[in-house]
């Protein structure tokens, strides 16, 4: 009985010390090796690279400049750097942009992976400005905190908070050195949501990363609920959703998520919106092995899985490079602190419509063309408040 | 029902297997309480052999070609090298246990603490991230055994027993249960079961009839590592799409627990490895648990928050742990450093 007791104890003592250990250790590699180089020094990066490059995976994520410092860096959102999605998203925005102009660039993840908090999201950014960055690119609206802090303390450099708003510091002044970037999520969300169920499927799934809190995702899962009842109402049908911010809140893949994606396949859950960065992977796992659809979400994920069978979309790369560049042609100043929305009418949210990913068979591409003429002419509005979501005569909703 | 059964397998097998890599150490008197660490190690050896494979190229052919035999080759063979890798990792447990006396507690802690470490720091080399992934596609369209991987139409019905056991499935289960079969077997029925196990009970008395105990010790330590490292490859295989991020869950320490309130037997591990992961599978998937087939989702209707199932399956290991752990009998001599002089 005491050994039991002895074991079980020290089994205690090992979850604490092995949950310990598993987070510390990507802390380290973040660190900048010459911190203390001035930026001054980046003018004469070599400029060699054409601006011909245009697909970011031929890009490497890490490089190496001569005098070792970092002039567009790149913080991530809680998940991973190569989710496939947002955080992918936005940084193929930032190595586009620096490959094009022959730019260094570096990409910071904030220690301790979900669980960041705002100081650890600082170090991140003091890490990116201390090595040289002249503009510093923060993916996701939790950034908020650290993001205060830092563009306060360091005036004199450029951040863009992509999913943001603007922000103040202590005093109330809003902060001009931080241009905010969020998108109309819900009319992607809407788009999706509509091209389904007009392509003939009847039972919905939406996975939501965030745990419910965050805006992005919500917007998202808005749109996508309001699209399936225009679609339904048109086609005189109803239409079933499951809808869940379980299992996503760290925006993580996992066994639970694999489990109940597969468990709504299994129930007769024809197509999930995987609607969270790396979550991506559980539902389309999931969806593989039950012969189900996966919507993506962010960035055109076909290429990822054959179940995908559109994505919703936002124009997160071409923000990135729009913004960055403005710092660079000296017109910082008109984004900085304010804040903008991207939508249909900037061309920034939509599906993808290339013929390799477009897998909806009764539903076109022109048909969508149309549709999003309709919402860019203002002819069909798509609600952002996500609080309003509710169950509509046409949709069944089954929040779980 | 189908679902549950198979969902309930994707949790237990990696469990039990691992669980039963307890046992084979235990048997011969090391307290392997490193079976997270190997197991993480052994997730990692094999996510990263099918990376390596498939970004060399080797069974493109084959996948395209929809060569099922050869892709069930592949994982098989990825199998084996957690397995190898893990057999090698916990030569460290071993050599600090056996060879230097250590504690064999802190030995296996150590391991515990050094495999996330050490995975993570690899991924980051490898994959310039947390998680490393396949190179191309997913575990169930390379390795899942379907319908229509074994020539049967989409719409064909197997039957209950065809349908639950021959479709969705993974080769690695039954890799897994056939082992579990074959190793309790020589556990209890061969020579060098009854003398490994004697090593764990008295090795004084095992040396004194000629039996190797550093040997015996060295030969369950390092079978116990094989299969906690193939059972790490396993889990990440079938519940975690083929991933490593220095991470299994906690699954080496439920194995432990469950080979515990198993009171060291296989059978009773095979049996608490099932309870648990029935549990686990609840956990994950209530909303859409249909157990008698008639459309009725009892669990989910039943209003209970979904907080609580998701604790079930620890609740059940701490309930059954109280109530078992009175009759458990450890190994005697386990957690003792043999010392030869000391008879």
């Amino acid at each position: 009985m005491k050994k039991i007791l002895a074991l079980v104890l020290a089994l205690c003592m090992v979850f604490a010390l092995a949950a310990c250990g598993e987070t510390a250790a990507p802390a380290a590699s973040e660190a900048p090796a010459e911190a203390t180089e001035a930026p001054a020094e980046t003018t004469e990066a070599p400029a060699e690279e054409p601006a011909e490059v245009t697909d970011p995976d031929a890009i490497e994520d890490t490089m190496t400049s001569a005098d070792g410092t970092y002039e567009v860096a790149f913080v991530t959102d809680v998940g991973q750097l190569k989710d496939k999605s947002f955080n992918q998203g936005t940084f193929d925005g930032v190595k586009l942009y620096a490959a094009a102009n022959g730019l260094s660039y570096k990409y910071y993840q904030p220690a301790n992976g979900d669980q960041a908090t705002d100081d650890d999201r600082y170090d991140a950014m003091k890490a990116a400005v201390d090595a040289g960055a002249k503009v510093v690119v923060c993916a996701g609206f939790m950034q908020e905190g650290a993001l205060k802090k830092a563009a306060t303390e360091f005036p004199e450099t450029s951040f863009v908070f992509i999913d943001g708003y603007p922000l103040s510091d202590e005093a109330g002044n809003v902060l001009t050195n931080v241009a905010p970037i969020a998108f109309k999520e819900e009319q992607c969300g809407y788009f999706a949501g509509y091209a389904v169920v007009k392509d003939g499927f009847t039972k919905l799934g939406f996975c939501g990363g965030g745990g419910g809190e965050n805006p992005a995702c919500c917007r998202f899962g808005y749109g996508f609920v309001q699209g399936a009842d225009a679609a339904a109402k048109e086609l005189g049908i109803t239409v079933d959703m499951n809808y869940s911010w379980e299992y996503g809140a760290s925006f993580q893949a996992s066994p639970e998520l694999q489990s109940m994606a597969s468990g709504w396949y299994e129930t007769g859950t024809e197509v999930i919106f995987a609607c969270g960065g790396s979550m991506f992977q559980s539902v389309a796992a999931a969806a593989s092995a039950n012969d189900g659809y996966v919507v993506g979400v962010d960035v055109d994920q076909s290429a990822e899985s054959d179940t995908v069978i559109t994505s919703a979309m936002k124009g997160l790369a071409d923000a990135v490079q729009w913004a960055v560049a403005k710092v660079y042609d000296g017109s910082f100043a008109e984004i900085g602190g304010v804040a903008q929305s991207l939508g249909v009418n900037e061309n920034a949210v939509g599906i993808p419509t290339a013929a390799e990913s477009w897998r909806l068979e009764t539903y076109t591409v022109e048909d969508y063309e149309a549709l999003f003429a309709k919402v860019a002419a203002g002819e069909v509005v798509v609600d952002g408040d996500y609080t309003k979501l509710a169950a509509t005569e046409n949709v069944n909703l089954n929040i779980i | 029902m189908t679902f549950l059964i198979q969902q309930t397998l994707l949790y237990a097998v990696p469990l039990m297997i691992v669980a039963l890599a307890g046992v084979f150490s235990e048997r011969s008197g090391i307290i392997n309480l490193a079976l997270e660490g190997i197991m993480i190690f052994g997730a990692f050896v094999g996510v990263l052999f099918v990376h390596v494979m498939q970004t060399a190229g080797v069974f493109d052919e084959a996948k395209a070609a929809g060569d099922w035999i050869a892709l069930q080759g592949f994982e098989l063979l990825a199998m084996l090298a957690a397995a190898v890798m893990g057999a090698v990792f916990s030569l460290l447990l071993s050599f600090a246990s056996i060879n230097l006396r250590a504690d064999q507690t802190i030995g296996g802690t150590a391991l515990n603490m050094l495999a996330p470490a050490l995975v993570l720091f690899l991924v980051r080399i490898i994959a310039n991230q947390n998680t490393l992934q396949m190179a191309t596609g997913d575990a169930a369209s390379w390795f899942m055994i379907k319908k229509t991987t074994l020539g049967y139409s989409r719409t064909d019905d197997l039957g209950f027993l065809g349908n639950t056991f021959l479709h969705k499935v993974y080769l690695a289960t039954y890799v897994c249960i056939i082992l579990f079969i074959i190793l309790s077997i020589i556990l209890y029925k061969t020579r060098f079961g009854l003398r490994l196990r004697s090593c764990g009970e008295n090795p004084q008395a095992a040396d004194s009839l000629g039996i190797n105990v550093y040997k015996m010790r060295y030969a369950g330590v390092t079978i116990s590592g094989a299969l906690a490292g193939m059972g790490g490859f396993v889990y990440a295989l079938t519940s975690a799409n083929c991933t490593s991020n220095g991470d299994v869950a906690g699954f080496g320490f439920l194995a432990l627990a469950v080979m515990i309130f198993g009171n060291w037997k296989p059978l009773n591990i095979a049996g608490a490895s099932l309870l648990f992961g029935l549990f686990k599978c609840v956990a994950a998937a209530y909303s859409s648990i249909d157990i008698n087939g008639d459309g009725v989702y009892l669990l989910a209707q039943a209003g209970i928050s979904s907080h609580f199932y998701r604790m079930l399956p620890y609740l059940i290991t701490l309930i059954v742990l109280a109530f078992t752990s009175k009759k458990s009998r450890a190994p005697k001599a386990e957690g003792i450093p043999y010392d030869k002089s000391s008879r």
